[in-house]
């Protein structure tokens, strides 16, 4: 960022996208890599015979945490020195946070402390703007800042970069192929917009077609589907539940759910990530209770769970969660927006995966964006629910409903997962995926990081710790041509920073290679590799126990992996 | 510990025994701090200051208790203060006779008829229809139900640009905005959004009805004030209410009230500390379909040194010259609005909300905003299919004239408002509500016919039976039989219109969402692409419909 710029080429308009001369072959291949060998496939479906635990943490050696800590200590004394004396010289670079004319500030400098003095530095990894299908590749347009990040030049040239950060798990956000032609005739033969609520005009017969496609798909009765996944959540809650029920939610679960039970007005009880026991005590302990101070019955009590956890890439305990349910009686809320699609031996999420009926649970929600490469949110359940649900919440009466082409492209790709359409495609993507997660997981353990997550879980985040590494890893992966996504606090713990890698099908085992080496290059320069091997990676099994730690070579990785993954289980 | 003290009190030998043994632990304590490296210092320190000060050793000694304890204290321990203590056995017991009740109240029999007559709309949503409802099925119906006031969203222009967005770009944006989710058409949009509004910078959000409830979160929190229209649509309550700041509610457009309620707070605001002060309101009434005073609006606000949150979800694209909301009407900058709120999925013929304003309220959203931060962007087309609407507005934008992209749909308005404005005969039955600028028709049964047919004034608001029911809970008393009924008269002259060809909607607001009292309005939204003979049909029919139904209620009581 020292460095000197010429920037009067430069503009700071974000530019169009660059004329690009592909043939439809070579875009395609860009959009989904093409298989080079059946060994690179696996299955995503949980083995019976082995009995569920709670995953394994691996923790870093303490200098790691405690420079971690004074990572923060330092930036936060730097930046209220900086506040202090900026706001006191320099009040015109705050003008949104001091009063003025009488007027309160837009927001106090306390409220906005973390945005301007933490994340700031780290705004170059943020928000890259982009241009064309974020598939296997993901063009973004190259920039650079003069001014710490406040403002960004560009000179109107992009980088396709491996795509390691969109939501794209099976690999169908494509501009070639069945999905993109029919979602097209959809837009010709209905138009852009859906032109309403739901309940007034908004609901064609794609709605409701698709909505039966969806409820086939998944087992239920019955669904509605929504145009945006954080709406679904958020206003979901206040149909069900009131100040006399009780919401018990893991505390990792994503924030519209929060917000969504916020609204409602219901009471919450968190319980430990993942902690079934906490789960019962709470269950066993709020029954017996009652609602607080009163002591009166609750009316209801549902727990809220997410399938696969966006942040961790770890599964909720379903079978257990099910067992509790039924047996105190209370109502399942599980949250399938990352594992619908992804998961299971047909992608129908983490029912499937786990092998349980998906009408043991009450509440299915999901979002669409995911797997199928389009945009919104449903919720599933039995008729009479949704019959409920379809007159009660409020986005059905007041808001917009989804969009032809959105829903013309959920259904077209549910079709081609579920096999109804081109062949083996679906079960092929869901395969790659499969292998692709138990790849990269397997691969990066190996190389010494710590990983957390299930074994074929999509969602793979690669610990950092130390906050100014964050910035220089996401940096130095896209000078290799690797685009990812980093992710600090707030969404996690202060001091469990971490790159989240987001698999996708469309990327190929020879992509994987590139990014394990790129990955290997940069955990030397940044000192990353941490792991003990008690999470997996070791050679021998209980390695970790000698204090031997997993630190293999490059070249062995690439060389053993592949076969290995598709297997092993720690 | 001054002996004294226990010789004068003659205490037990019990008390003088627990002071020799604290005494002999105190000396241990110290002989073992004493080896420690640095224990000296600790000693001389509290010996020191116990000297100075015996009272601050033992709150020193309480401080560090009570550091520890909160340490040490779960983080997930929940507020069982007042638990009842109970054995193992009583548990059980209670959770066996534990009863929930249902996940959600089932359908009663008479209300069934709501989800019946949701019309089902085969292919594009556009002037005329093809509509199954229920039973009930009619092609070629005159739609006066759409949102798309400027019926662009079929436009050719619209379609082929999307069309070439999704050839490039796929459907989904397949990331949050901020996660590489940002695609050039993206920002492309925001940037036209803003220059069309006039305003500095400009937001979009993937869901119109998500918008309200994220943005008043940003800005609003315990200890703020915020005064919110009395006639402000659900969305706008919740996204109050969830701020969890000061409410205070002013009756519709009644901008006397306002003042006189600023000025009552105004005393208090002064001595107080400086929170943040905002007005919500709408542009264009969703429940009334009429518009405040802006320019007496503006003027109060700045007065007081409030904000103004305006929410033009209806008013963009159908007020002003050239479709730019309310202000554009009193000619008033957009800079004197704080914060626009806005539908994409109305006039703009697309998907989406957004808000408008300077650019520091807009960055602090980008980093706070729960629906921006937490949720896939719109998918790309939309916002392709929003650019070219404004460019086609912009383009043929002739200064002092109505742009003709608008000027139809203010005719039309102003012709269907004017057929039931001067119609003596239906003013019998039913009171038009909406001004004639209005592109959404309000029509609510007439006061006089209402006490006849034994209607309440309005349902639902402060002190209501619905409003008891949702305080304690009882989610089966939520049903209200008077609400039921009068919709399902609306409906009736619903379904007789369809007969004849004609689709006008009703309010379709739920009892127990609502804050404030409501009443069931037929509707009929007005569209750029309709014709006067078109209009004309329509009046016709949906006269004669309400007519007929609310003539035959009034004569036979059902």
């Amino acid at each position: 960022m020292s460095k000197t710029y010429d920037t009067s080429e430069l503009s700071k308009h974000v530019p169009n996208p660059p004329v690009n001369n592909l043939s439809i072959e070579e875009k395609a291949e860009m959009e989904f890599g093409s298989l080079s060998s059946d060994k690179y496939l696996a299955s995503a479906q949980h083995d019976p015979s082995i009995e569920i635990r709670t995953q394994v943490l691996d923790e870093p050696p303490y200098y790691v945490v405690i420079s971690t800590y004074l990572n923060y200590l330092t930036l936060i004394i730097i930046g209220h020195i900086r506040d202090f004396f900026g706001m006191t010289f320099m009040p015109q670079y705050y003008s949104a946070m001091v009063a003025k004319n009488g007027y309160p500030p837009w927001y106090s400098a306390f409220e906005s402390f973390y945005p301007r003095r933490l994340k700031r530095r780290l705004d170059d990894c943020f928000a890259r703007p982009i241009y064309g299908v974020p598939g296997r590749y993901i063009n973004c347009f190259n920039r650079a800042s003069t001014d710490y990040n406040e403002s960004f030049y560009y000179d109107g040239t992009a980088t396709p970069c491996l795509n390691l950060s969109s939501y794209n798990y099976l690999g169908f956000a494509q501009s070639v192929g069945k999905c993109t032609d029919d979602s097209i005739d959809a837009v010709y033969k209905y138009g852009v917009s859906s032109c309403g609520p739901r309940n007034v005009i908004g609901t064609t017969d794609l709605h409701v077609k698709t909505e039966k496609i969806l409820s086939k798909f998944l087992g239920k009765e019955d669904s509605i589907i929504f145009s945006m996944g954080w709406g679904t959540n958020a206003h979901l809650f206040t149909s069900m539940v009131n100040s006399k029920c009780l919401v018990i939610s893991d505390s990792l679960n994503h924030a519209s759910i929060r917000f969504g039970i916020r609204l409602s007005g219901a009471a919450v009880k968190v319980f430990p990530h993942n902690d079934m026991e906490a789960l019962e005590k709470i269950l066993r302990n709020s029954i017996s209770q009652g609602q607080s101070k009163t002591h009166r019955p609750w009316k209801k009590i549902f727990i809220c769970v997410e399938g696969l956890y966006s942040m961790e890439g770890t599964y909720v305990n379903l079978p257990k969660i099910v067992e509790l349910k039924e047996k105190y009686n209370c109502y399942l809320f599980v949250d399938e927006a990352h594992s619908i699609g992804a998961l299971g031996k047909s992608g129908k999420g983490i029912c499937e995966y786990y092998n349980v009926d998906p009408n043991k649970i009450d509440i299915l929600m999901g979002t669409l964006t995911k797997s199928f490469g389009a945009a919104g949110g449903y919720i599933s359940a039995n008729k009479n629910i949704c019959d409920r649900l379809r007159l009660d919440i409020t986005v059905n009466n007041y808001g917009e409903s989804i969009p032809p082409a959105v829903l013309q492209q959920i259904s077209t790709s549910m079709r081609i997962i579920s096999g109804e359409l081109n062949d083996n495609e679906g079960e092929l993507r869901l395969q790659r995926i499969a292998f692709n997660s138990r790849y990269l997981r397997l691969g990066l353990k190996r190389l010494g990081f710590i990983v957390y997550g299930a074994d074929d879980s999509p969602v793979i985040p690669l610990l950092i710790y130390n906050p100014a590494k964050m910035p220089r890893f996401s940096q130095l992966l896209l000078e290799r041509g690797i685009a990812v996504v980093i992710v600090g606090y707030p969404a996690t713990d202060i001091i469990s920073s971490r790159i989240r890698f987001c698999m996708s099908a469309a990327l190929t085992k020879e992509d994987i290679d590139l990014i394990l080496a790129a990955c290997a290059d940069v955990g030397d320069r940044l000192n990353l590799k941490f792991s003990t091997g008690i999470a997996g990676g070791e050679r021998n099994p209980g390695d970790w126990k000698k204090g031997i730690k997993p630190r293999w070579s490059i070249e062995e990785v690439i060389e053993k992996t592949p076969e290995d993954c598709r297997h092993e289980v720690y | 510990m001054p002996t004294s003290l226990i010789d004068n009190k003659e205490s037990s030998n019990f008390l003088v025994g627990l002071a020799y043994k604290a005494n002999d632990i105190w000396y241990d304590l110290v002989e073992i701090l004493m080896q420690l490296p640095g224990g000296e210092l600790i000693i001389n320190y509290i010996k020191a200051s116990h000297k100075n000060d015996p009272w601050r050793t033992l709150l020193e000694a309480l401080l560090a208790l009570f550091a520890i304890k909160y340490f040490l204290a779960s983080r997930y321990s929940q507020d069982d203060k007042d638990n009842m203590v109970l054995s193992k056995k009583e548990t059980d017991e209670l959770i066996e006779d534990w009863v929930p009740e249902p996940v959600v109240v089932d359908l009663r029999e008479d209300e069934k008829w709501q989800i019946e007559t949701n019309p089902i709309i085969n292919g594009a949503v556009s002037k005329r229809v093809d509509i199954q409802q229920g039973d009930l099925i009619s092609t070629n119906v005159l739609n006066f139900a759409s949102l798309d006031f400027l019926g662009m969203s079929t436009d050719k222009k619209v379609v082929e640009n999307s069309v070439e967005c999704i050839r490039e770009v796929g459907v989904g944006a397949c990331g949050p905005p901020n996660f590489y989710g940002t695609q050039s058409v993206h920002v492309r949009c925001r940037e036209d959004l803003a220059m069309f509004l006039g305003a500095e910078d400009c937001i979009m959000y993937g869901q119109d009805f998500a918008t309200p409830i994220s943005v008043l979160p940003c800005f609003l929190k315990r200890g703020d004030i915020v005064i919110v229209d009395g006639g402000a649509y659900v969305g706008l309550q919740k996204a109050a209410m969830i701020s969890r700041c000061n409410i205070e509610w002013f009756n519709h457009n009644d901008l006397d009230d306002l003042e006189s309620i600023l000025e009552n707070l105004s005393k208090d605001l002064e001595q107080g500390p400086l929170n943040r002060r905002f007005i919500v309101t709408e542009g264009l009434s969703e429940n009334f379909g009429d518009s405040p005073d802006l320019k007496r609006l503006v003027e109060i606000k700045n007065k007081y040194k409030f904000r103004l949150i305006l929410d033009e979800s209806n008013s963009i694209g159908t007020l002003g010259d050239n479709g730019r909301g309310l202000p554009e009407v009193y000619n008033i900058p957009r800079s004197e609005i704080e914060i626009t709120i806005g539908s994409m999925a109305r006039s703009f013929g697309s998907s989406g909300g957004f808000c408008a304003g300077d650019k520091d309220m807009i960055y602090h959203q980008i980093l706070t905003s729960n629906a921006y931060v937490f949720s896939a962007a719109l998918p790309p087309y939309c916002a392709v299919a929003v650019s070219t609407i404004i460019k086609a507005i912009i383009d043929e934008e002739v200064e002092g004239k109505v742009n003709p992209h608008i000027r139809p749909l203010k005719e039309n308005s102003a012709y269907l408002h004017s057929l039931f404005n001067n119609s003596k005969e239906l003013s019998k039955y039913v009171t038009v509500k909406s001004d004639s600028y209005s592109p959404s028709l309000h029509l609510r049964i007439d006061a006089d016919l209402r006490e006849a047919l034994d209607l309440p004034d309005v349902y639902g608001g402060p002190g209501s039976a619905v409003t008891k029911a949702l305080k304690n809970g009882n989610e089966e008393l939520f049903f209200d039989q008077y609400y039921n009924l009068e919709s399902f008269k609306l409906q009736t002259i619903i379904n007789k219109c369809v007969e004849a060809k004609v689709l006008p909607t009703r309010t379709k607001r739920i009892l127990h969402h609502e804050v404030l009292p409501i009443v069931p309005e037929l509707i009929l939204h007005i569209n750029a692409t309709h014709t006067k003979q078109d209009l004309d049909y329509a009046y016709s029919v949906v006269s004669k419909a309400i007519i007929d139904t609310l003539e035959h209620w009034r004569k036979t009581g059902n």
